[in-house]
């Protein structure tokens, strides 16, 4: 039960999460402050597309799973299958993932080719632990 | 020549009316999800998206069905469903919002309902009923072309273009698929007046509580819950055995039954109306145990393959049969769309029920035990249907 406590989150973009999950606000607070986020800095990843370390398009980010602390720790992808037929969900570590904000083309890259997911395990949110493909122990 | 004129017109349209619905179709399966995940959509939401669609084409076929029966002319009705495509395309291209989305899938979920029935009924008063059997042969054959071109013509736009681009096209192909019905507008207007002079309708009653067509509804009910749950989940062993070329496997898997459909349906049509429906029903529905039995037994997704075939011959056998079986049915009595409504409400309840069932069983026990499950329901549907199921042609 290495991940009993962590929290499946989707991360939404900016819009959605203030409409669906709005932060708890003190009665009497100073108004929040706002940053400005610019385009290459950082963008919501929910439904972007993801890359093998070959190039291969992997599928798409359907979620991301954080701990307690709102750290993430995985990102759900919902890998291969045709128009929508055969897909599999697949957690993978969070390190292996590298972001490039602002790239339309390749915006996720998962540092894996296709067939080190072959045997990975199914992502079901509905279990009590989730399975998270890791990186290879040579590289840890 | 031009296709819309001379001897054989309304055939040709009616060919081409099943292939270009079927194209259509295409774009509103489970690609939805896929798009919708590029929009950001969370999988909660998805789902809840998809499951106002099931459950609208659930409620809607009955009436439907009352509604094709109601209106004088098909031509009309299924001109109304497919700009209801239209419409239902556009808004899920242009607005990938929860209202909008919302509402596209009640539409399309509606509109299927009444577009079925109407093209069988459009069929039923071109072909009339001796040769009803060979029609539905080859509406069969155009839709299973119909969704092969539509797997690989969507398929290719949301890889080289965009996920948005799917729902442009299948908005851009509704538009021929209103033109084929001009030539139908002929064969239209005579069943209209063979009705006006009959006037009467029997019964809903002695329709609804025909034995055959009870039991007819009950296999497919069964047959359909062996079935719908079956592909996916060979599907996503593929995915987990072989991921390099999955994408392609599950395209081949998808797209050559659909060729199958296409060489078999019109031989099976015929066979339908020489031999007796019955023969028929028996060969559709016995080679999905075979094949359950094959996909929870066999790992190498190269060896499933023609496997995935004999799926081709239960679809070929379903397509021509259900108008058919129900046309021998209550074409009689002025209620045979509501009567194709009831038997696609039963297909409905069989397709939610497969995955509702082989999903928790796939997660507890394993996939092999979720097509074990799905094996066993087949097989039940191919008993019932050998021992209740009737002969329905007159003939015999």
């Amino acid at each position: 039960m290495k991940y009993g406590t962590v929290l499946a989150l989707g991360m939404l973009l900016a819009g959605q999460a203030a409409a669906q999950s709005p932060a708890p606000v003190a009665p009497q607070a100073s108004p929040p402050t706002l940053e400005t986020v610019e385009p290459l800095a950082g963008e919501g990843i929910l439904g972007k597309s993801v890359w093998g370390a070959g190039g291969e398009n992997m599928g798409l980010v359907t979620d991301v799973i954080v701990d307690q602390g709102g750290v993430p720790q995985a990102a759900v992808i919902d890998f291969g299958g045709f128009l929508g037929v055969g897909s599999r969900k697949i957690a993978v570590d969070w390190s292996l993932l590298q972001f490039q904000p602002g790239n339309d083309k390749m915006p996720v890259k998962l540092s894996l080719n296709p067939a080190a997911l072959k045997s990975a395990p199914e992502y079901k949110p509905s279990d009590q632990s989730i399975k998270i493909v890791g990186p290879p122990p040579d590289m840890k | 020549m031009k296709w819309w004129r001379g001897p054989g017109a309304a055939g040709r349209g009616l060919d081409g009316l099943n292939l270009l619905v079927a194209n259509v179709q295409t774009g509103f399966g489970p690609f939805i999800a896929v798009y919708l995940t590029t929009r950001g959509w969370t999988q909660t939401s998805i789902g809840l998206a998809l499951t106002i669609g099931t459950v609208t084409a659930m409620a809607s076929q009955i009436p439907a069905g009352a509604l094709v029966d109601a209106v004088q002319r098909k031509t009309t009705i299924a001109a109304a469903s497919i700009l209801a495509f239209t419409a239902s395309a556009l808004l899920l291209a242009v607005a990938p919002q929860p209202l909008p989305v919302y509402l596209a899938e009640m539409l399309h979920g509606f509109s299927s309902c009444t577009l079925g029935p109407a093209i069988a009924a459009m069929s039923l008063a071109l072909a009339g009923g001796k040769a009803l059997g060979a029609r539905l042969g080859r509406n069969a054959r155009y839709a299973s072309i119909g969704n092969a071109m539509g797997a690989a013509l969507m398929g290719a736009c949301g890889y080289l273009l965009s996920s948005q681009s799917v729902f442009f096209l299948a908005a851009a192909l509704t538009l021929p698929t209103v033109l084929t019905l001009g030539p139908l507008r002929a064969v239209d207007q005579p069943v209209d007046e063979r009705r006006k002079a009959k006037a009467v309708r029997a019964p809903l009653r002695a329709v609804l509580a025909d034995r055959r067509l009870v039991t007819f509804a009950a296999c497919a009910m069964l047959f359909t819950c062996g079935n719908a749950a079956m592909l996916p989940l060979a599907g996503a062993a593929i995915t987990k055995g072989e991921p390099t070329e999955a994408s392609l496997l599950v395209a081949a898997f998808i797209v050559l039954p659909q060729l199958i459909v296409a060489a078999l349906s019109p031989a099976i049509g015929e066979l339908a109306q020489t031999r007796g429906r019955r023969p028929i029903l028996i060969l559709g529905f016995c080679v999905l145990p075979l094949r359950g039995a094959a996909f929870s037994t066999i790992a190498n997704p190269f060896y499933l393959l023609p496997v995935q075939l004999l799926d081709g011959i239960s679809a070929a056998c379903l397509a021509v049969l259900v108008p058919l079986v129900v046309s021998d049915i209550s074409a009689w009595s002025g209620h045979y769309n509501l009567s194709l409504g009831v038997v696609g409400f039963a297909i409905g309840i069989g397709a939610a029920s497969s995955t509702m069932i082989a999903g928790p069983i796939a997660d507890r026990f394993g996939d092999p035990a979720a097509l074990i499950f799905l094996t066993m329901v087949a097989l039940a549907a191919t008993l019932l249907a050998a021992v209740a199921m009737p002969e329905t042609a007159r003939n015999w």
